[in-house]
């Protein structure tokens, strides 16, 4: 017999708010659908009221584990707009802090791979080991999180002889801890046991439904914006593109792990040819009418930014399309057939950032209880309508603050 | 690869024996990096009141106002409340206003206890 069961949008299982509404059969999900829209912040609205120097730190703010990579898609699409060339040395530093991010966002996935599989002390190792990464880059940027590194031009701060020095020196410690959970992960019979055969994503399906990041390299199709489009100093670096074919929550461990051993190689190429010369150059305020799509290859996939400029100091229009977004589709593949237990599973393994993802504008009818997509056009024309009732006078609105 | 049970075991019998990482840390604590983007420090001498830094401000935390009409005369109000640390005031102000201490306990009980005011 077949029944339904919604699962969130507050629920333990799932660290953010997402709702999940299943078709079961036994324990079996032979059916799954996904609601969104529950921490919607209308970033977006909020980036045409700003200025492009205001829209760096709300870029940022988009998510909070991969805050370069927004401010860095912007900046880049920004930069582009303004016929701006930045500075070499700045392009390596950012790249620097792009590629200390992949890998303290990677460790925090092994770790939370590891707890959702119930191997705790994994969990606890590569949190510590994490800890290293949060320090450099606490002394490089001066916090922790929100490293603020990005401006029109270049960087804000630069990294002296000393800083690179002691980044080398912790590489070579995490170096020695990757290889030992590359180890770790292939060969203790307990965690591959679980994550063996979970989640499969086969290679046809994977590209169908767009998957991006390690989620899409992990079912063998080697994609990665920075070796297919090269932005910053990629270009100019060798690397190879982690893949994995065994299209299941293995292979996605295995190819995160293994893109922490080429970030580590990145890193040291990066600090031992980083070039002299000024970080940043001087950038305008204003930016003539044009338009852009701006593309990075964020920890979990590739993020895209579309900038519209109008010929002033705010953008007329951005839009932002984080990683996890383009993986939902392909989320909800991997969980059909699959088994309820390891629904939390699966969602660690495309390394969900729901709020970063909340983008989607779509309206209930809570006396019809369904539910439509509507065109920014659309909605416009909506909310002007309903503008026109509203009576501000009556209404006492005052700023707190 | 082959398997092996509890490759991880030697790893753990090591941590046993180490030493906690924690600090306690209301009576110790640990250092801050020297660049560490703490609090904003305001010096009011050195302002000529462009407003720059008020138009940069992306949590809109600054607020200068003219005080007279006749003299040079500003109000500085500056909103820790509101304050995300950014250091974008210290980077866009001509005259280096601005600068960050290594002060991170910023609690309160009152958001109105974190607003101050320069004259």
């Amino acid at each position: 017999m077949e029944y339904k069961v919604s699962l969130g949008p507050q629920h333990p299982a799932l660290h953010e708010a997402v709702s999940l509404r299943m078709t079961l059969d036994g324990e079996v999900i032979r059916d799954a659908d996904l609601k969104l829209g529950y921490s919607h912040r209308g970033i977006e609205k909020l980036a045409e009221e700003r200025s492009y120097i205001q829209n760096i730190y709300l870029t940022e703010r988009i998510c909070g584990i991969c805050s370069h990579s927004h401010t860095t898609c912007f900046t880049q699409g920004v930069e582009q707009l303004m016929e701006l060339v930045p500075a070499r040395r700045g392009l390596y530093i950012r790249t620097i802090i792009a590629e200390l991010e992949r890998v303290h966002s990677h460790l925090l996935w092994l770790g939370v791979a590891g707890q959702e599989a119930g191997f705790e002390s994994f969990f606890m190792y590569t949190w510590r080991d994490r800890e290293v990464i949060m320090d450099i880059l606490e002394w490089i940027s001066g916090n922790r999180v929100h490293y603020a590194m990005n401006i029109f031009g270049g960087v804000r701060r630069d990294i002296d002889e000393l800083q690179r020095k002691k980044i080398l020196d912790s590489l070579e410690l995490l170096k020695k801890r990757t290889d030992y959970y590359l180890n770790l992960a292939a060969s203790e019979p307990t965690f591959v046991g679980r994550l063996a055969g979970v989640g499969k994503l086969s290679r046809e399906d994977a590209i169908a439904l767009c998957a991006v990041g390690p989620t899409l390299r992990a079912s063998g199709i080697a994609s990665d914006v920075r070796r297919d489009d090269p932005y910053a100093v990629y270009s100019e670096m060798p690397f190879e593109v982690a893949t994995a074919d065994s299209c299941d929550v293995l292979g996605r461990a295995v190819v995160r792990i293994k893109e922490l051993i080429s970030s580590y190689a990145m890193l040291e190429f990066l600090l031992k040819n980083l070039p002299e010369g000024p970080f940043k150059v001087k950038a305008p305020r204003k930016v003539k009418p044009n338009e852009v799509y701006s593309r990075y290859e964020a920890p979990r996939g590739e993020n895209v930014h579309y900038i519209k400029s109008n010929g002033s100091d705010k953008p007329e229009r951005l839009k932002v399309r984080a990683p996890t977004l383009a993986n939902y589709a392909a989320t909800i593949a991997m969980l059909k057939n699959g088994f309820i237990a390891d629904i939390p599973l699966i969602f660690a393994a495309i390394d969900p950032c729901i709020c970063c993802a909340e983008r989607l504008v779509q309206l209930d009818d809570g006396r019809r209880g369904d539910s439509r997509v509507l065109s920014f056009s659309q909605l416009r024309a909506m909310a002007n309508e309903r503008a026109k009732k509203i009576d501000f006078k009556k209404r006492k609105i005052a700023w707190p603050f | 690869m082959s398997l092996r049970i509890a490759p991880f075991l030697p790893e753990l019998l090591r941590s046993l024996f180490k030493k906690p990482v924690t600090v306690k840390y209301p009576f110790e604590k640990e250092a801050v990096p020297k660049d560490f983007r703490g609090t904003v420090v305001f010096n009011p001498p050195k302002c000529i009141g462009c407003n720059i830094c008020v138009n940069d401000c992306p949590a809109e935390a600054i607020d200068i106002i003219r005080v007279s009409e006749t003299e040079k005369k500003f109000k500085m109000i500056l909103h820790n409340d509101r304050c995300i640390h950014c250091a974008q005031c210290v980077d866009s102000c001509p005259t280096k206003t601005y600068h960050m201490d290594l002060e991170y306990e910023t609690a309160a009980f009152s958001r109105w206890d974190l607003k101050i005011e320069y004259k």
